[in-house]
């Protein structure tokens, strides 16, 4: 029993109700819980800015008014959400088999790259220049994660440190690439990559939001099917419950966790393509990715991997983003908003831990001679 | 002539890399410690940048005069965050992985958030080069390995002689291991797992903190944002490059400062190569550190796969896993 069930139950030991383990957590109230931590989160995050000053609730009301008081709000917000989405849902791909891409800005910034490459070097239909360069993100995204994917799965070194430890070269390549090799020599005050003349066609309605939302949407709903219906999601669920099992099912284990950990690279290497052929973000520069694969990775964890999740996580974090951009007039950093992601972040992982404890009603013969406390623990303990 | 050149430039390669890596080396006992106790603290990087802003703001708005008490006092603001670090982990038992990077972004943002006045202040209050009765003075090749200031011995020697005589020399340290490799087994002997897990990771912050107050009290030394650069994830390399033995975080931690010197001292004197000019020689050579470090990871695990005997380099047992007595 951990200190603060110990408490709840020290405290519930005076009611007629007591806490108890779950033996099974239901995946619909995990996310429940889940969600909670992250409101309370906030709720803690206001308070906090209560506190050194700032009126919590104006501030709120603000980046309210500001996403969904006017069209270029919504529009912002979309923006935003194509690369947290794509970065977001790679990582989910790799968390249903418990593998933790902490790289995906990074392969978010080569796919990137790769489609500058292609964009500014290449003649011919607009179409099929753009066909191009998502291919080259695509391949990019994957060859990115290439190593750690390798190591990983032959191995068994940890992919935490190594997808990180690759942003950072990624991140320098991309400053090179803008400074340097791909630089536009025009533009003498914005060091960035030439300019790629191409890009994608917008939504019908909308002033800059382009077909690329729609690309995140259909990779999720593919992404939803495969592990609803397909044996290769089964396979890749059983190997993110238990390895071994997985092993002596004659699950290739090693191979999945390669392909899988390619194709997370491949989504956010494409994230990367379709940030890129936005209207005004046709060039790179070092500040291209502002954060992105780690927004998708609080995507990702809020959802728990569920996919739709992601989906609904991915605008809330946009819209987030977007209100910071928006609350940097009102005298507060855009640091805060990395501030406010952490206490976010915590109240997920909180939230997951509430989520297998229930409260229930004491009934007598729970209570035959036994201390409250000792009662809400016994019965988990002879269980296991 | 030649030879001249090449001692100048080793020199100065190995003068600069020991201070540069000091903040890796402070970063990488501190999540050693934790690690060894089973707790994995991913945010190595957001209390990097905690210790370093309470330094500034001790030493620019609190006027500290002491860089030892400006760095205790980044040290105690890091052990802060690592202690909420350690009760959600430890005493909650939420997730290592995500709690840990709540900490890496969260002590980012805060860091950067607190620093956002003071970018570009520089520090006066600064550690002081040991060099007793001036041994050092007109003697290049000693002054490359040894002047340097107080720290620089801490973390290179006093750290890791300590950490590894507890270790591996005392009945502490035993348990320690255990709480690590085997949490059911110390609880089992009547080790509190989570009083020593909590500890141990309270105080591993408050060494990374030390680290941060390092960089802004001697080797940058100014605030700037993101002060750490990628330096604690290069940490949690390092201890996995050095097999959570304190000895070899040293080599560790100096292979990557040897690449940041070479990084800065091209710069600095502008080489190139035939086939690459001296900017974009630079802009390759700072790629280099983080290739080299994901290469030193994959060393440890490529020799064990590839048939070398390697001793004990395998992580804790217990690394990342809660420890709950009700489920054991």
């Amino acid at each position: 029993m951990t200190p603060l069930a110990s408490i709840a139950s020290a405290v519930l030991s005076v009611t007629p109700w007591r806490l108890e383990r779950r033996l099974e957590v239901d995946a619909k109230r995990a996310a429940l819980t889940r969600i909670g931590g992250a409101v309370g989160a906030m709720v803690v995050v206001g308070i906090l800015l209560l506190l050194t000053g700032r009126n919590a609730f104006l501030i709120f009301w603000q980046a309210l008014d500001a996403i969904f008081g006017r069209q270029r709000g919504i529009e912002g917000v979309a923006l935003r959400g194509i690369p947290i989405l794509m970065t977001a849902l790679g990582v989910a791909l790799s968390l249903r088999m418990k593998v933790w891409n902490i790289g995906s800005d990074g392969q978010f910034l080569m796919g990137a790259l790769a489609a500058v490459g292609v964009g500014i070097h290449m003649d011919g239909p607009g179409w099929l220049v753009l066909i191009l360069m998502a291919a080259a993100a695509t391949l990019a995204g994957a060859a990115w994660i290439l190593v750690p994917a390798l190591a990983r799965a032959y191995w068994d070194v940890n992919e935490i440190i190594t997808t990180l430890l690759l942003n950072f070269v990624a991140l320098q390549l991309v400053t090179w690439s803008a400074l340097g090799f791909w630089r536009d020599k025009e533009a003498a005050v914005i060091q960035s990559t030439r300019e790629v003349p191409f890009t994608l066609p917008g939504l019908p309605g909308a002033n800059s939001v382009t077909i690329a939302l729609l690309v995140p949407l259909a990779i999720a709903a593919v992404l939803w099917w495969v592990f609803r219906s397909t044996s290769i999601g089964y396979e890749i669920d059983i190997i993110g419950g238990n390895p071994r099992a997985a092993g002596f099912a004659g699950i290739a284990v090693r191979r999945r966790i390669l392909i899988v950990m390619l194709f997370t690279g491949a989504i956010a290497g494409l994230g990367g393509m379709l940030q890129l052929s936005a209207p005004g973000a046709q060039a790179m520069n070092a500040g291209f990715s502002a954060q992105f694969g780690l927004s998708g990775f609080i995507v990702a964890a809020l959802a728990g991997a569920a996919f739709w999740g992601v989906i609904g996580g991915g605008l809330f974090i946009a819209s987030m983003f977007y209100a910071g951009i928006v609350l940097q007039t009102k005298g507060l950093s855009v640091y805060i908003i990395f501030a406010i992601y952490g206490v976010i972040l915590t109240g997920i992982a909180l939230g997951e831990i509430a989520a297998r404890y229930r409260v229930v009603r004491r009934d007598s013969a729970d209570e035959s001679g036994t201390a409250a406390g000792q009662a809400a623990s016994a019965p988990q303990g002879a269980g296991s | 002539m030649i030879l001249a050149i090449i001692e100048n430039a080793f020199l100065s390669l190995i003068g600069s890399a020991i201070p540069a890596s000091a903040v890796v080396m402070l970063a990488a006992t501190g999540a050693m410690l934790g690690e060894r106790v089973g707790v994995l603290n991913l945010g190595q990087e957001g209390l990097i940048g905690i210790g370093a802003v309470y330094s500034v703001i001790a030493v620019l708005s609190w006027g500290v005069e002491s860089p030892w008490l400006a760095m205790l006092i980044g040290m105690m603001a890091a052990a802060v965050a690592g202690l909420i670090f350690a009760v959600c982990v430890v005493a909650f038992r939420a997730s290592q992985v995500l709690v840990g990077l709540a900490l890496a972004l969260g002590g980012i943002g805060l860091s950067n958030q607190l620093g956002v006045n003071r970018n570009g202040t520089p520090i006066q209050t600064l550690f002081r080069e040991v060099n007793p009765g001036g041994v050092l003075d007109n003697n290049d090749a000693l002054s490359a390995f040894f002047f340097h200031d107080p720290v620089v011995y801490i973390a290179y020697v006093g750290l890791p002689v300590v950490l590894y005589f507890v270790l591996f020399r005392t009945r502490h340290g035993m348990n320690m291991k255990a709480v690590g490799e085997n949490p059911a087994a110390a609880d089992a002997v009547g080790v509190s797992v989570t009083g020593w897990r909590i500890f141990y990771s309270v105080l591993g912050a408050a060494l990374t903190g030390a680290g941060g107050a390092y960089m802004v009290l001697s080797f940058t030394p100014t605030w700037s944002p993101d002060i750490a650069r990628g330096r604690g994830w290069v940490a949690l390399a390092v201890v996995i490059f050095a097999g959570w033995r304190p000895g070899w975080a040293v080599a560790g931690a100096l292979l990557y400062g040897s690449m940041i010197s070479l990084d800065t001292t091209a710069q600095a004197r502008g080489w190139g190569l035939p086939f690459m000019g001296a900017s974009d020689l630079s802009f390759f050579l700072s790629m280099l550190p983080y290739v080299v470090t994901l290469v030193a990871i994959l060393i440890p695990a490529g020799a064990v796969k590839l048939g070398r005997r390697v001793r004990s380099t395998a992580a804790p047992a217990a690394l990342a896993i809660p420890y709950s007595r009700e489920e054991r």
